[in-house]
């Protein structure tokens, strides 16, 4: 803070520099917050005193001392004032011009000699070289080493400098360097095995060494194949039965959509009962027009049946007792029980083994069951985002459709829609559709003037 | 309770995945450009088995990728170059609302690109990786060549589409690899066994398509990108493998005729090594592959021209054929319709009005199936305007108890026979060469003796056939009297499947035949 207080007050001390503040208010501001310093260390004589109109008054000195050569107060008048006749006669202008190029001698200097004089009274610098003498020595050692390195072949700096500025060619790398163009070359990729050059750390830490790829990546997606050949009924000229199966494959299908067809139908329908009848939409029309007379409610008279609690007696000695030996004999019924069958268990062990077996059965079944679901799940297209998979439709021709010959043949499905599905099946890509048009603003509806002179 | 406490979400499942917005954020690109970068990469969304911890308890489903795999991308290189291309766009646009025409120029050439080779070497290691992955990358080209040069997509990714099929097609033509062909309603399916690889793909057919909408071009495009690079470099390789030069001299209009036709110069004197290599033991597999790979060779195929040419000229190539067509469909037709040494004309119309006596007429399925049978199949069946026998597909592979359609069991006996007949003619000529030398002047004895010696050969084959299954028979039995009862309980119950489908089979078969 104190620093940024200083750097105003230096700023606002400038001279020219106006202040948001009026310069009173500031001075008094100023005045009052000034704070007492000692001006007897050195640090302060910078800071704390202004030597400024010294300054402004030696500038001055300076300017006119190299501007004008020498203080203008000091000049003579005439230098600085002449007085303004007038025009002087003609006549003595064509005399004076004539004069001039008769003679062609310079008796009067030219104006712009005149005004490039240096008038000042700060004299130019010293040309130090001009007053150097040539050391022949020295100039002799000099050229000798230059002769010797020319022979060695090192070129003098200026002449490397010259050779290095020569026109820079043109690179047509940018454009080769697209990836599809059609005369791209090829090489051997897998030919030449690259040695690592350098400290194999060295090249990790610079990041001069690629990375190396993760070993899950190399696993393939999905098990199912790349290209999956169709069914032999799809063949252009399909044997009986094969074309059969296609066909009862898609009419599966079909029917398979029927039916989640009608199934959302049947759920929408409406049952016959809730249909409107003419006495009830009678009633409904009636209904809160007609007083009826609101019956009292009968008030459910709460059975407050408390059987008169029995009154609890205290237990005698005798019912403890009692009570006492008929839990032991109870027990030791159990204890006796559980180990008679125990002991009728060894003759029921056929019985056991074949519950025992059941369930062992039971859970190997469902074990296989769950490992056949997942080799199943395997091959399924997994669900990847948004949208689930849509197989596409299987690729038929009907029995009319089938060409006799290969020239009356129709294509059937687009092969690249089959890629794509196929790519989604393998779990390659998530399932995509065509983004739709979403409008931020609802569309404003204006009739043309036309529409609004009918209407 | 002593510790820090746990809070929820905060370890486990939660922390491994990351939301695509997350993602996105995180390396700071658009989502487009998200998008393209994952393709490039092959980092491919995961589905976490419990969503719920996943999703920090909410079931709203989600793009989830693994955390892991973003962090990865955060070194790549190509990130730099996405970002740089945004600004690029930038300044060209602001340099096109000013009217600068100098700075549009500037910016034009300096326009940033990238590279996809180092990414391709990371995703692929080793050239048989890359060949595993082909299947895709072949139809997707395939399909891209097929598009209309209208500017939808870049009619440059068009053009190198159709070089580096063109290049695919010729090096399965140059190699012979060419296993099974399927025409069906989509497109066109090939087989080919390339260095020990099968490799399947499909071909979409020429007539033009209008593009469904739901598709997006854009995803198709990026793949296609890492697809054309990857594919260039396989192909580059497959040349070298055969000594070809690569890239193969290109004409104007990159068809395959003028490339088969350069390249068959060239595979020429590769072939002859060949052949001096081949005189060692041939074994009977090598021998039969060999023999399939000439099928068509010597004959002289015309194709006419409603008859789908390119497909045509690749696999009848592919088998040593020569093919020609009209001059006036397309460049590459060596010879006109009028040359006397063609043996087979193909022709799909119903009838044609001039006909040559030494060549055969026939449709074009006789091509496809011949193929898939792998042997020269007879031509009667196939003449203009019979009805043609059902294209079954190679690609099925029927089990012991499946439906076999009667057209394939014909084809199979067919093989089988031939081979028999085959089998009949070599021991008759042996016996010919036998008789020959000995007496020539009593030929008709020599002709009873060779239909006796043929019954002979006969019975003694079909016997040896017989015997053989006999032993068969018998191992079968000992094998099943020692099992255990559990297994045969269980064989028991499998072999009761099985008949019950060949019953279910057999009396359609009975019904219709």
């Amino acid at each position: 803070m104190a620093a940024v207080k200083r750097l105003k007050r230096v700023a606002a001390l400038q001279p020219g520099f106006i202040s948001f503040k009026s310069s009173a208010e500031s001075d008094d501001l100023n005045s009052g917050r000034r704070k007492r310093v000692n001006k007897n260390k050195k640090k302060n004589w910078n800071k704390h005193s202004d030597i400024q109109d010294v300054e402004e008054f030696l500038d001055d000195v300076r300017l006119q001392e190299r501007a004008t050569g020498g203080l203008i107060s000091e000049k003579p008048d005439d230098s600085l004032f002449f007085v303004d006749i007038g025009e002087q006669k003609k006549r003595v202008q064509p005399e004076v011009q004539e004069r001039k190029k008769g003679k062609k001698s310079k008796s009067r200097p030219l104006r712009i000699d005149l005004i490039l004089q240096h008038d000042s009274l700060v004299p130019p610098p010293k040309d130090v070289l001009a007053h150097q003498q040539p050391n022949a020595k020295k100039l002799r050692r000099i050229a000798e080493n230059a002769e010797k390195l020319a022979a060695m072949g090192v070129l003098p700096r200026r002449q490397k400098r010259l050779l290095n500025r020569r026109p820079a060619t043109k690179t047509s790398k940018a454009k080769t360097a697209a990836n599809n163009f059609p005369d791209r070359p090829y090489y051997d990729l897998w030919g030449a095995e690259a040695r690592e050059t350098a400290d194999p750390y060295y090249l990790e830490q610079t990041g001069k060494r690629r990375v190396k790829r993760p070993e899950k990546l190399n696993a393939k997606p999905s098990i199912l194949p790349a290209v999956e050949v169709i069914a032999p009924g799809g063949s252009y000229n399909p044997d009986f039965f094969s074309h059969q199966v296609l066909l009862l494959e898609a009419h599966e299908v079909e029917v398979k959509r029927e039916k989640a067809e009608l199934r959302i139908e049947r759920q929408l329908a409406v049952k016959r009962e809730d249909t409107a009848t003419e006495e009830t939409v009678f009633q409904e029309q009636v209904e809160g027009l007609v007083e009826e007379e609101e019956d009292e409610d009968e008030e459910e008279e709460e059975d407050v049946s408390i059987r008169g609690g029995l009154q609890q007696e205290k237990k005698t000695e005798k019912e403890r007792k009692r009570e006492r030996a008929d839990k032991i004999k109870s027990q030791q019924k159990q204890a006796a029980r559980a180990f008679t069958d125990k002991k009728q268990q060894l003759f029921q062990l056929r019985s056991i083994q074949a519950t025992l077996k059941r369930r062992e059965q039971r859970t190997r079944e469902r074990v296989a069951q769950r490992k056949a679901n997942q080799e199943a799940e395997k091959s399924m297209p997994r669900r990847l985002g948004r949208l689930k998979f849509q197989a596409q439709d299987l690729e038929i021709q009907l029995s009319d459709e089938i060409p006799g010959s290969l020239r009356t043949l129709k294509p059937e499905g687009s092969v690249l829609k089959d890629r794509f599905k196929s790519m989604q099946k393998r779990n390659m890509i998530e399932p995509r559709e065509r983004a739709k048009f979403k409008r931020r603003h609802k569309v404003k509806y204006v009739e043309k003037r036309a529409f609004k002179e009918i209407t | 309770m002593g510790g820090l406490q746990k809070k929820k979400y905060e370890r486990g499942s939660a922390t491994n995945y990351i939301t695509r917005n997350k993602a996105r954020k995180k390396l700071q690109l658009s989502l487009a450009d998200f998008r393209r970068l994952c393709i490039l990469k092959g980092i491919y969304p995961h589905e976490p088995k419990h969503k719920k911890k996943v999703n920090k308890g909410s079931t709203a489903p989600r793009t989830f990728y693994l955390l892991k795999d973003i962090r990865f991308l955060l070194h790549e290189p190509i990130v730099r170059k996405f970002r740089e291309y945004k600004v690029f766009v930038r300044k060209l646009r602001k340099a096109y609302g000013k009217a600068e025409w100098t700075g549009v120029e500037r910016l034009r050439d300096n326009k940033p690109g990238y590279k996809l080779d180092h990414i391709i070497k990371e995703r692929y290691p080793t050239f048989i990786d890359a060949l595993r992955d082909i299947d895709d990358a072949l139809s997707m080209c395939f399909l891209f060549s097929t598009f209309a040069r209208t500017g939808k997509c870049h009619v440059q990714t068009i053009t190198l589409c159709r070089r580096l099929t063109v290049e695919w097609m010729n090096y399965v033509v140059a190699s012979r690899s060419l296993q099974k062909v399927f025409i069906s309603i989509k497109g066109i399916y090939y087989q080919a066994d390339v260095l020990g690889q099968l490799i399947t793909w499909l071909v979409p057919y020429q007539f033009a398509h209008d593009h469904p909408t739901d598709v997006d071009y854009r995803v198709m495009a990026t793949f296609t990108e890492m697809y054309t690079t990857l594919f260039g470099f396989i192909n580059f390789r497959l040349y070298q493998t055969l000594n070809l030069v690569y890239p193969p001299k290109v004409t104007q209009h990159l068809k395959l005729s003028a490339l088969s036709a350069s390249l068959a110069r060239v595979v020429a004197t590769a072939e002859e090594e060949e052949n001096q290599l081949d005189q060692f033991p041939a074994d009977g597999e090598q021998k039969e592959q060999e023999d399939q790979n000439r099928l068509f060779e010597g004959l002289k195929f015309f194709l006419n021209r409603e008859v789908p040419r390119e497909s045509l000229a690749f696999i009848l190539r592919c088998f040593g054929a020569e093919v020609s067509w009209d001059k006036s469909l397309c460049i590459g037709g060596t010879y006109d319709v009028t040359d006397e040494t063609i043996t087979h004309q193909i022709v799909d119309r119903p009838d044609i009005d001039k006909q040559y006596i030494n060549r055969y007429y026939i449709q074009p399925q006789w091509v496809f199936d011949s193929v898939n049978a792998k042997m020269c199949l007879p031509v009667e069946d196939y003449f203009l305007g019979v009805t043609l026998p059902p294209h079954l597909s190679p690609f099925v592979e029927e089990k012991d108890g499946d439906y076999v359609p009667p057209e394939k069991l014909k084809l199979m006996a067919l093989q089988r026979g031939e081979k028999h007949e085959e089998e009949e003619e070599e021991d008759e000529d042996e016996d010919d060469d036998d008789d020959e030398e000995e007496d020539n002047d009593e030929e008709d004895e020599d002709l009873t003796e060779e239909k006796n010696l043929k019954k002979m050969e006969d019975q003694r084959s079909q016997g040896k056939v017989r015997l053989e299954q006999e032993e068969k028979a018998e191992e079968k039995r000992l094998a099943i009297m020692m099992m255990k009862k559990k297994e045969k309980y269980l064989y028991d119950k499998i072999m009761f499947g099985k008949k019950r489908t060949t019953r279910e089979v057999s009396p359609p078969d009975s019904t219709t035949a």
